[in-house]
């Protein structure tokens, strides 16, 4: 009950600011001239371009939907209306989880249509563009978690989306610097690559050990969201 | 002088102490707040007092003692404790976007209120506050008095036991504090009310005791009936118990 309350608040706030909107707006935008102008050179019925273009914007753009969730609460003291009311700190993280998820899956969802039109027209390898869509949910719900865990540290936004794009850019690109670092260092750092981990799900070889990388860092941020919550 | 004023108890602090750092902001303080008592907590700038209504409405956590609220400790059973709690933090957070009833279901939607009952109390609250005009309106566009009853509803909307007020009257005008007076002193009919403010006269005309800090010390808490049996004022007896204020 508190929860779906939680829920439905957060959604609404997200959906009456013009920040969701915006972008949806920016993502579909550049991955449908994207689409388009890779169909029409190649005249290949295949995603896995956009996918990997899909969750390079996602690593740009879940910093500005996710650092108003927290910091905006604790700038104007609503953060301390929340977690004075029964409301758990986990029952309020999970519900702006959901929020941003919700946005990014209608974000996401509305990429299908440029599936339907590979179906439609042509004979894809549907393998890859089910195995991409579950990488890039599995990469929002990491990015999303991370970046509640910043904002939840601070009371500015500008803050909390140039630190979460600086951890979500070294966490993408990590896997370049792995060459020069000794074994077994190197396998180690890569690893941890952002790029690494998503590169068999968008390509169509989905790998546990890549679905549980996944998994685990959003269990970590949310952990260290309810963590950075608690520390009072 | 008893050490809280009703028949029963509607919080209670014991030997609470709060550390931030190497700054103890609260030291070694106990004192109750009586079921249908008002309690004022005076101090100069940072003697502690918003602190320790933080700890008493369970959103810091105490370095050292207690603090329990309807009878549960605020640590250990921290969910129940905050179910009896009605809290404005001072001045008044809101959300802007939200109307003035979407915002109190969300907030008895938190306290487990719905149905029926949550539209019975909201009701009653928008009685009460006179919110019936502006029930639909966003919050962003009311007055700051509107607003200020707005977030004393979602406190009072599932009848707590203990009402924590951290500066109610700032930024009010002279007439909305005159009404915001008479306000408290009803809602005491219900619940231990426990406020703060920088306006003595305001604590002196609501409160049934005051407990005055200095430094983070509680330094006194005495009747109001106590105070005007010695002939003296709430004015005089502050002065008296925070020496050097004046010199600041």
């Amino acid at each position: 009950m508190v929860l779906r309350a939680l829920m439905a608040k957060e959604i609404r706030a997200l959906f009456v600011s013009p920040v969701a909107y915006a972008i949806i707006a920016v993502f579909l935008l550049l991955s449908g001239y994207s689409f388009a102008m890779t169909l029409i050179v190649s005249k290949q019925a295949t995603l896995v371009h956009i996918f990997f273009q899909a969750a390079m914007q996602l690593v740009l753009l879940v910093p500005i939907l996710t650092m108003r969730l927290f910091a905006e609460e604790r700038r104007t003291g609503t953060l301390e209306l929340l977690l004075t009311s029964p409301a758990r700190e986990i029952d309020v993280v999970l519900a702006k989880f959901a929020a941003a998820m919700t946005v990014l899956l209608a974000m996401i969802g509305l990429t299908l249509a440029y599936a339907l039109v590979i179906g439609r027209y042509g004979q894809p390898d549907w393998g890859p563009v089910y195995s991409g869509y579950l990488g890039l949910i599995l990469l929002a719900g990491a990015l999303v978690s991370l970046g509640l865990a910043v904002s939840a540290l601070t009371a500015n936004q500008i803050v909390a989306a140039v630190v979460s794009l600086g951890i979500f850019g070294i966490l993408w690109a990590i896997g370049s610097f792995a060459a020069l670092l000794p074994p077994p260092i190197d396998n180690w750092v890569l690893g941890l690559s952002l790029l690494g981990r998503f590169t068999p799900f968008a390509v169509g070889a989905m790998y546990t050990s890549d679905f549980g990388f996944f998994i685990a860092l959003t269990l970590l941020g949310l952990f260290l969201t309810v963590r950075a919550l608690a520390r009072r | 002088m008893s050490d809280h004023g009703g028949e029963g108890v509607a919080a209670r602090l014991d030997h609470l102490s709060k550390r931030y750092g190497a700054r103890l902001a609260v030291d070694d303080v106990s004192f109750g707040v009586g079921q249908r008592e008002v309690v004022g907590l005076l101090g100069p700038n940072g003697s502690g007092k918003t602190t320790i209504l933080r700890v008493l409405t369970g959103y810091l956590r105490p370095s050292a003692g207690a603090a329990q609220a309807g009878g549960f400790d605020l640590v250990r059973q921290g969910q129940d404790a905050r179910g009896r709690i009605g809290y404005v933090p001072e001045d008044a957070p809101l959300y802007p976007h939200m109307r003035v009833n979407e915002f109190l279901a969300f907030m008895g939607g938190l306290r487990g209120l719905q149905g029926q009952k949550l539209h019975k109390r909201m009701d009653l609250v928008f009685e009460r506050l006179a919110l019936q005009d502006v029930r639909s309106m966003i919050i962003g566009r009311l007055s700051r008095g509107y607003r200020q009853r707005v977030a004393i509803g979602q406190a009072i909307l599932h009848e707590p036991e203990l009402l924590v007020l951290d500066e109610p009257t700032n930024g009010l005008d002279p007439r909305q504090i005159i009404e915001f007076r008479g306000l408290i002193r009803g809602l005491a009919a219900h619940c231990g009310v426990i406020v703060t403010s920088h306006i003595l006269s305001e604590i002196e005309r609501v409160a049934d005791r005051v407990a005055i800090l200095l430094d983070g010390r509680l330094v006194a808490v005495v009747r109001m009936d106590e105070i005007a049996a010695a002939g003296s004022d709430l004015e005089r007896t502050f002065l008296e118990l925070t020496p050097g204020m004046g010199n600041a």
